[in-house]
């Protein structure tokens, strides 16, 4: 049976969400209305960092239509929320920590009436001195954001060499180490360079707002929201409202983009907690300016130093790196521990030693986004190997080539080995780009970058449930939200495959805590792995059971069947369908064979992250730019980006995610940034924040799926959806010291920084 | 209360009468009083144009038109191109050539699609690229969008020979 050819996997198929998308179908938690609704909003700080002196909602109480407020004078002993620590309240108690920070929150007939209510809460607030930026909380007499007592928090059990810390300093919430090897092996290096960056942070503008609708009632809890991870929300939401976690049912409907915002608690608290209070369903829809001041992506601020030999090769690198983790730590701890894991990139060092801090400022919190701590990481890390390559007088692509991993060699000991050909991806890349035969022209060049990050997500657990109906219909339960990646076709085609059947008559189930069988949640690019191989493994297990009933109705052993679409060839002979056997047993009414599977990546104390990693995301990227050495304006001529998804389960959507995960890094490359001034965002709307447009679109864009077979997901596959994203702004700043000897070590790169670069590199050409 | 509005306009096709109130807007009209939910509500300022409707053949942010201003008009929204629920060449481009991912973007994509191809039934890249502009994609990177609307050109062509 597995010698049959591949039927549904590797196959182009159109999406299983195709007709509900494009004939607006498609239901999303926005569009979801119950009888009896109330309509959410809330009071955000005006200052970025204050005390609460007084705060009075009585008018709000009073006005017409409204039907619940929230205060701190309701909140009792609510608890705060956070991934690792639980600092968040869902109100402001005694102080507001940024301009945006949730003071109160009320419930009405419609979201007029709300908004008439907030206007009337008086609240006098005593300011403090703002934490703008991470400078700014690291100084020595900076004020704490969070004085005294610290909120509750955790840190994981990690393995050899690393080690994780909470509040280590004023205003640092956690701090990750990581190191291995010798560091008496810096003596022998011949050279060694120290560089800083700067990491821009971006909003993740997906465009279904934070949504969520919640109808508490009696001692139940049923949200319907706009969420990537329903079961650790689900945990967290029973915490906060001080309930059995079998109490609270989520259900997920489309999710509208995530791209790392919605996890965990956003919109769910207020909306649940004012639902209890109104006993009627609350609908809490964020505009597009609040998910300004909900989450953001992390800047962060990088040294690098790293030292090699005379010929290349790498022997040590020494990273620090500050995350602006905003006002809260939500994801920060996480964040930390990824970047601080992967700066080091795909290569071979001697000695390693990273740490990464997550610094609260009073700035909106920062949390998951798309390549998380990757795209800060090797931001760092890939500019400076190219500036590397260039004072030792060497090609960067060489320089690359010589100290990358090679297929197979763990990333550091204890982990896992790298899945993918390194030097064969970013050929790929430098070959469509022209990269060795790139012409010498005074403004253009080209640049290389290799992004790298661990996929799978940290210690991640999946379980799936496969049910064939007596016909051969089957649906695949499995709790990976689809919100965009196409995660549940291709699960759909996995199953297919698997039983035999056409994708077409596969179901993805709706996803309800209830019934969905327990995922840890869509981010890490994990769903085609983790939540992949439960579902195959599900497969596999109503496929046995549906040969061994088989078996036992024909008398013959189950290895001697096949499942030939939906019935039984016994050694290649005439197929028997499946219905004719079943209805004598199990009636004519019906029956349905259920498997279930579990996936989780074994254990390890050695791994410095509890379990290897489940498989290495890489992306690469390769850019041909044009500078205007007047205005410093950079025009992208070329891009071309990569990743390795092992074997694509479906091309269409390995293709969308490797697009779009480009473009997402190209905008941070160029021009997309929240820009703060003095710690007041600057840009936090639609038409002043600029997303990428098609008018925006490089000269040329290429996205090249590699499969590389490599991969531990079903049939080979990897995950996708993130590693096209994390190299292409080191890409461009590499392309641009290429074409011009300027170095930009800040992002966006603006015509200004591009700019002030070439008038430096004008004053001391030496690099 | 403020004063009620008298409106007549047609919407997919059909006559319709409205009472409504002088702050209503399209896309509100649209969503909760039609229950046109294929019409999506995002950034609300007229920039995203996730809410894309034609108002008398022209692409319009339904968010930010007073229903008042409608009044008299033809207005075509997603649900309109999918008559007896059968995706329309439109549609089914998009679905072929995955110009969609999270389709929040995909109604307003459609509409403008649907203009574009009234006024350049074979648009040429420069023509997609700039018409495409108006509306926000965060997913795809625009290029299976263009694919689409390519393709859509080629369907239509195909139907009306």
């Amino acid at each position: 049976m597995s010698d049959r050819p591949l039927t549904s996997v590797g196959r182009t198929k159109r999406r299983h969400d195709a007709v509900l998308k494009t004939t607006g179908a498609a239901r999303y938690t926005a569009d979801i209305t119950l009888p009896g609704m109330l309509h959410a909003k809330v009071l955000r700080s005006p200052h970025a960092h204050a005390r609460i002196v007084s705060l009075d909602a009585s008018r709000a109480r009073a006005t017409p239509g409204v039907r619940a407020v929230l205060t701190r004078d309701e909140l009792g002993e609510t608890p705060g929320y956070g991934f690792f620590i639980k600092d968040q309240p869902v109100v402001a108690r005694d102080r507001v920590r940024y301009a945006g920070d949730v003071v109160a929150a009320v419930a009405a007939d419609d979201e007029a009436a709300a908004l008439a209510a907030l206007a009337v809460i008086d609240v006098v607030y005593e300011e403090l001195p703002p934490l703008p930026d991470v400078p700014a909380a690291l100084a020595e007499d900076a004020p704490e954001l969070f004085p005294g007592d610290k909120p509750p928090g955790i840190v994981p059990p990690y393995g050899t060499g690393a080690s994780g810390h909470l509040w280590p300093r004023p205003n640092v919430c956690y701090e990750f180490r990581y190191a291995t090897g010798s560091e008496e092996v810096w003596e022998g290096c011949d050279h060694v360079f120290e560089d800083t960056f700067a990491f821009s942070r971006m909003n993740h503008f997906h465009l279904e707002p934070f949504v969520t609708v919640a109808d508490v009632r009696g001692d139940r809890v049923e949200l319907w929201s706009s969420t990537q991870n329903p079961f650790p929300l689900r945990k967290e939401l029973a915490r906060v409202l001080a309930t059995d976690e079998s109490r609270v049912r989520v259900h997920v409907p489309f999710v509208g983009g995530g791209f790392g915002a919605k996890n965990n608690c956003k919109t769910e608290p207020v909306a649940a907690l004012l639902s209890r209070m109104a006993g009627r369903p609350v609908r809490y829809c964020l505009t597009t300016e609040e998910a300004f001041l909900t989450l953001s992506q992390h800047a962060a601020l990088l040294r690098v130093r790293t030292g090699v030999m005379a010929d290349g090769t790498f022997v040590a690198r020494d990273s620090e790196i500050l995350l602006d983790a905003g006002a809260y730590t939500d994801g920060s701890p996480l964040v930390a521990e990824k970047a601080c894991y992967r700066i080091p990139g795909p290569y071979r060092w001697e000695h390693v030693n990273s740490t990464c801090s997550a610094v609260m400022t009073t700035t909106t919190p920062a949390g998951p986004y798309r390549g998380f701590g990757a795209t800060q990481a090797t931001w760092a890390s890939e500019s400076q190997v190219d500036m590397i390559a260039r004072r030792l007088g060497m090609d960067p692509y060489a320089l690359r080539v010589k100290n990358l991993k090679g297929l197979g060699e763990p990333f550091i000991p204890g982990d896992g080995g790298i899945d993918s050909d390194l030097v064969q991806g970013l050929d790929a890349v430098a070959d469509e780009l022209g990269y060795h035969e790139r012409p010498a022209h005074p403004h253009r060049g080209m640049g290389l970058a290799i992004g790298f990050k661990d996929g799978g997500g940290v210690n991640k657990p999946a379980q799936a449930r496969v049910k064939v109906t007596a016909t051969g219909e089957v649906y695949v339960n499995a709790g990976s939200v689809e919100m965009g990646q196409g995660i549940s076709t291709a699960l759909c085609q996995v199953a297919a495959e698997v039983l035999g059947v056409p994708a077409e008559r596969v179901t993805y189930a709706a996803i309800d805590t209830d019934t969905t069988p327990w995922d840890q949640g869509t981010n890490a690019s994990s769903g085609m792995v983790v939540t992949g191989r439960a579902v195959q493994l599900a497969a596999e297990d109503a496929r046995d059971r549906v040969l061994a009933f088989a078996a036992s109705r024909l008398g013959c052993a189950p290895e001697a069947l096949e499942l030939v679409d939906w019935g039984v060839r016994k050694d290649g002979c005439e197929t028997v369908p499946l219905p004719s056997l079943v209805a004598p047993v199990f009636g004519g009414t019906g029956y349905e064979f259920t498997g279930e599977g579990f996936f989780k990546a074994p254990n390890s104390a050695e791994a410095p992250l509890e379990s290897p990693c489940v498989f290495w995301e890489i992306g690469w990227a390769g850019a041909e730019v044009e500078v205007d050495p007047d205005t410093g304006k950079v025009t992208v001529l070329k891009l071309v980006a990569s990743g390795d998804v092992g074997r694509a389960v479906n091309k269409l959507v390995c293709r969308g995610q490797d697009e779009g995960s480009a473009l997402m890094g190209y905008a941070q490359a160029l021009f997309e940034e929240m820009r703060y001034d003095n710690g007041v965002l600057v840009n936090g709307e639609a038409l002043e924040y600029r997303v990428p447009m098609a008018e925006d679109l490089p000269g040329q864009f290429v996205s090249i799926t590699q499969e590389q077979g490599h991969g531990p997901g079903p049939f080979g596959s990897k995950g996708a959806g993130e590693g096209p994203m994390v190299p292409v702004a080191a890409a461009v700043a590499n392309a641009v010291h290429d074409a011009v000897g300027a170095r930009v070590r800040t992002l966006p790169l603006t015509p200004e920084r591009v700019f002030h670069a070439l008038r430096e590199s004008a004053a001391a050409p030496a690099e | 209360m403020s004063e009620q509005l008298t409106i007549g306009l047609e919407i997919d096709g059909r006559p319709h009468t409205e009472e409504i109130e002088p702050r209503t807007v399209l896309l509100d009209l649209l969503r909760e009083r039609h229950g046109l939910t294929g019409v999506k509500a995002s950034c609300e300022r007229g920039v995203c144009d996730a809410c894309t409707t034609l108002v008398d053949g022209v692409p319009t942010a339904s968010c930010s038109m007073f229903a008042f201003s409608a009044d008299g008009s033809s207005v075509e929204t997603v649900a309109g191109q999918s008559p007896g629920g059968v995706p329309g060449p439109v549609q089914r481009a998009f679905a072929e050539c995955g110009g969609f991912q999270c389709g929040y973007c995909t109604p307003g994509m459609i509409m403008l699609t649907t203009a574009l191809l009234r006024e350049h039934p074979e648009p040429d890249d420069a023509q997609v690229r700039e018409w495409i502009s108006s509306n926000i994609c965060r997913c795809t990177g625009y290029q299976m969008i263009i694919d689409s609307v390519h393709r859509a050109a080629a369907l239509l062509k195909e139907e009306s020979a």
